[in-house]
């Protein structure tokens, strides 16, 4: 069934915040649109008014040239519309084929469900991610069980189980790794050839260059154009996204001088995943992690932050550490950026200069000077060019490249010596990310040694002086100078080595 | 079975641990009272546990679904007082069959009131059950100042059977079982699960969350109506607030049945075992010489170790490990 979709000048206020101002998107049948644009430029406020999560203040949704409204998802399905959503819609009590089949149960005589059915539907949608997945990713198992990528994956199946006629990507491949990427990519160009229309929510430029026929791009709320893929370029894409954005590569860090005074030293590190990490890190050295997603890169920073009990030797500014608790970490300096900014780094409800303050508050008395601290916030929020509206307005009001800056920020004001990154690009847009590279490079100077872990390669090839690959729980190489290549990160990745290959 | 499947069958079959429980609890109490499973010990425990158990099963279902409905206790007051205006001695099968039916009609109409103010004008479900809670303690009050009426004494006759050897109530018991097995294996089931769960989530799939809310109450309410129905039967007149202590206790049965008080987990078979579990407490307490009027303590211990029992077990596990 051929289908069109037209969102035309589509308003949406959330009270006194605009989210949306003049949204416009055209979809069809046998198309890939990608969606791009900055953090609060209202890509996925857009995508849930056409899902009928969210209705629009103004503005009209055309199918096949007729009106339409949907007052909730429920009427969205209905004309096969859905999506896979950024904050997951995954039910975390129930297995992974009661989430996929959730409200399109198989059912015997329209009644009870048929779970014989349900489950060997779940394993033919389960196989076209196989390779890429776990053993345990099976349609019995629970989904609070499964790791993020995991879950990223089920949430994809449910979206296409229902065999929609649009399916809207919400930045679904930010949690994937990049075999799932690829073969996530290979399935796109197979229901595009289907007939699927398709819009893919990315902040990944070769993504779009990728998968895209077409490239609509919003700026602050609004739709400012749309491009025919063949006939732009990824400078052009950036420009109308947002004047001034910085690539990676332009942000190596400088190197840093090899008799600096060594900050961290790891022997035969056990914990979670890993198998016996060894490392050395410089103060004013940005050192990468990189490999595949969930080889133990995480468990590293939160063993290294005293949240997960570890065995070996930890040596800390010469002086040999062991951490019980992340309040000991903190005593000594060391900070750690939590992957997921809504459940670990912010505290959602409460303002800006709570969140800002939370680590530090000890610093102004048992009666909180409050003025004091205010001054404290705001030079804070100025220091990184913080767009909010007021120190007061709840943390849930700022867009995701500013709510990852106040889970910096807040540990900034404790002048950590080592500061523990996990992914914290993740999910945030290119000008923010420019910001945040900056920001990077003024902490190296002042000589923070950062120990830095991002699923994104062409961040760590092109800050990083050294960075290692885990696999497995173990380091599998150790790439610098000339050996620091795509190719060689990518080897080490699958667990492969120079003498290997 | 591998952990992927133990951990599937642990999270649906919560009751397991509640069904241990019952089991250690029933050897002690037998120790102690010899009688305990006598045909006619058996069948008198088990005819004034069944208001509760009915009452604890309206409960597990609003438990499960993500609320909580602190007015079911007064809402039996209140329909026993509708039976005992619509029954009298003299009532026959007809009559008393409509007077049932009543009170289970009355009980949905007020479940809805809860549900609706719930769902729809999104208040919060312990405030809003508790104010209504007091507007069926009123009607209670208003339909019967003072305690009083009488049923046909056929019917008590006919409450206090034991067919086949085995308590009535046991068949009632299998009768629910039954249709919440039937209930478990349809959609309105996964629907439930899931708003409970992550309301959120269930809502962006396409599930009509506020309907499925509105009936969790209305179950609650339309079971408030069957145990009004047996507490009426088993003390055979009623008074304006026969039922009010039975809301503390229906939460309390839920959550011994391992039913989750926030929601996505549980089922009303535990609810049955709850019930048991906290009669047997208290037989255990009676036959112990502990004074009954530690009770009330008891309860409130209970429902304090059943909330902190999960989060207890991480830190002995964490303070194990170091």
């Amino acid at each position: 069934m051929a289908l069109k979709l037209l969102a035309e000048h589509i308003v949406k206020r959330y009270g006194g915040v605009v989210a949306v101002r003049d949204g416009s998107i055209e979809i069809t049948s046998g198309n890939v649109v990608t969606l791009v644009g900055a953090n609060g430029s209202g890509k996925s406020t857009l995508s849930k008014v056409i899902t009928g999560v969210v209705a629009p203040n103004e503005g009209q949704l055309l199918l096949n040239g007729e009106p339409i409204h949907f007052s909730d998802p429920q009427a969205a399905k209905k004309h096969g519309i859905t999506a896979v959503y950024q904050e997951l819609s995954l039910i975390p009590d129930m297995t992974v084929a009661e989430n996929i089949w959730l409200t399109h149960e198989p059912r015997r005589a329209g009644f009870s469900i048929n779970r014989g059915e349900m489950r060997a539907r779940t394993q033919d949608l389960l196989a076209l991610f196989e390779g890429t997945v776990s053993q345990s990713l099976a349609p019995d198992t629970l989904v609070n069980t499964l790791p993020p990528d995991e879950r990223q994956i089920v949430e994809i199946l449910k979206a296409i189980s229902g065999k929609p006629h649009l399916v809207i990507f919400d930045e679904a491949t930010a949690s994937l790794d990049r075999n799932q990427v690829n073969r996530l990519f290979d399935l796109i160009q197979q229901w595009k050839r289907e007939g699927m229309a398709i819009v893919l929510i990315t902040h990944r430029m070769d993504e779009i260059f990728r998968v895209a026929d077409r490239v609509t791009v919003m700026r602050n709320g609004r739709t400012v154009g749309t491009v025919d893929i063949e006939k732009t370029s990824a400078g052009e894409i950036l420009e109308m996204m947002i004047e001034g954005a910085a690539s990676p590569e332009k942000m190596r860090m400088p190197s840093v001088a090899p008799d600096a005074p060594v900050r961290l030293e790891v022997n035969n590190l056990r914990a979670g995943r890993l198998q016996g990490i060894e490392l050395m890190l410089r103060d004013g050295e940005l050192l990468g992690l990189g490999g595949l997603q969930g080889q133990g890169q995480t468990d590293l920073l939160l063993a290294l932050f005293g949240a997960l009990t570890y065995t070996g030797t930890v040596i800390l500014g010469g002086k040999q550490a062991h951490f019980q608790h992340p309040r000991d970490a903190m005593q000594q300096a060391v900070a750690f950026v939590p992957g997921d900014r809504g459940s670990e780094g912010l505290l959602l409800t409460r303002s800006i200069m709570e969140n800002f303050l939370l680590p530090s508050w000890r610093r102004f008395g048992v009666l909180h000077d409050t003025n004091t601290a205010r001054q404290t916030a705001t030079k804070a929020a100025s220091d990184l060019s913080l767009v909010y509206s007021s120190l007061d307005a709840p943390a849930s009001s700022l867009s995701g490249g500013n709510a990852q800056k106040v889970v910096i920020g807040k540990w900034l004001l404790r002048d950590p010596k080592l500061l523990l990154l996990n992914d914290p690009t993740k999910g945030v847009d290119v000008g923010a990310k420019g910001e945040f590279y900056a920001l990077l490079r003024d902490l190296t100077a002042q000589g923070t040694a950062i120990l830095f872990y991002s699923s994104d390669d062409d961040e760590l090839l092109g800050l990083c002086n050294r960075v290692l690959v885990l696999q497995d729980g173990h380091v599998r190489d150790e790439l610098s100078g000339e050996r620091l290549t795509r190719s060689n990160l990518v080897a080490a990745s699958m667990g492969t080595t120079d003498e290997q290959r | 079975m591998n952990s992927a499947r133990l951990q599937y069958f642990f999270s649906r079959n919560t009751y397991i641990f509640s069904l241990l429980l019952l089991a250690v609890l029933l050897g002690v109490n037998s120790s102690l009272q010899d009688n305990l499973f006598e045909l006619r010990v058996l069948n008198n425990s088990m005819r004034t546990l069944l208001p509760l158990i009915l009452l604890a099963v309206g409960q597990a279902l609003v438990v499960i679904g993500g609320g909580i409905d602190l007015s079911v206790g007064t809402m039996v007051s209140m329909l026993v007082a509708v039976l005992i205006k619509l029954i009298d001695a003299e009532s026959g099968a007809g009559d008393i069959i409509l007077a049932i039916l009543a009170a289970c009609g009355v009980g949905v109409l007020a479940g809805m009131l809860n549900g609706f103010a719930v769902a729809f004008l999104r208040l919060q479900p312990i405030v809003t059950t508790y104010a209504t809670s007091f507007i069926f303690s009123g009607v209670a009050l208003l339909l019967l100042p003072r305690p009083g009426g009488q049923i046909p004494t056929d019917l008590r006759r006919f409450y206090a059977q034991t067919p086949y050897g085995v308590p009535l109530s046991f068949y009632i018991i299998g009768i629910l079982i039954l249709i919440w097995l039937i209930i478990r294996s349809t959609r309105y089931a996964q629907y439930l699960f899931a708003t409970g769960s992550n309301s959120q989530a269930a809502y962006t799939t396409g599930i009509p969350v506020r309907l499925v809310r509105l009936t969790t109450y209305v179950w609650a309410g339309f079971f408030a109506g069957l145990a009004a129905t047996a507490l009426t039967l088993s003390t055979g007149s009623g008074q304006a607030n026969i039922g009010d202590n039975m809301t503390l206790d229906s939460i309390v049965a839920v959550v011994l049945g391992g039913t989750r008080l926030s929601g996505g987990k549980g089922g009303i078979a535990g609810a049955v075992i709850g019930v048991m579990i906290l009669r047997v407490i208290r037989n255990v307490i009676f036959f112990a010489d502990v004074p009954t009027w530690s009770q009330t303590l008891v309860n409130a211990l209970i429902i304090i170790a059943a909330l902190a029992g999960p989060g207890l077990l991480g830190l002995v596990r964490r303070v194990v490990k170091k």
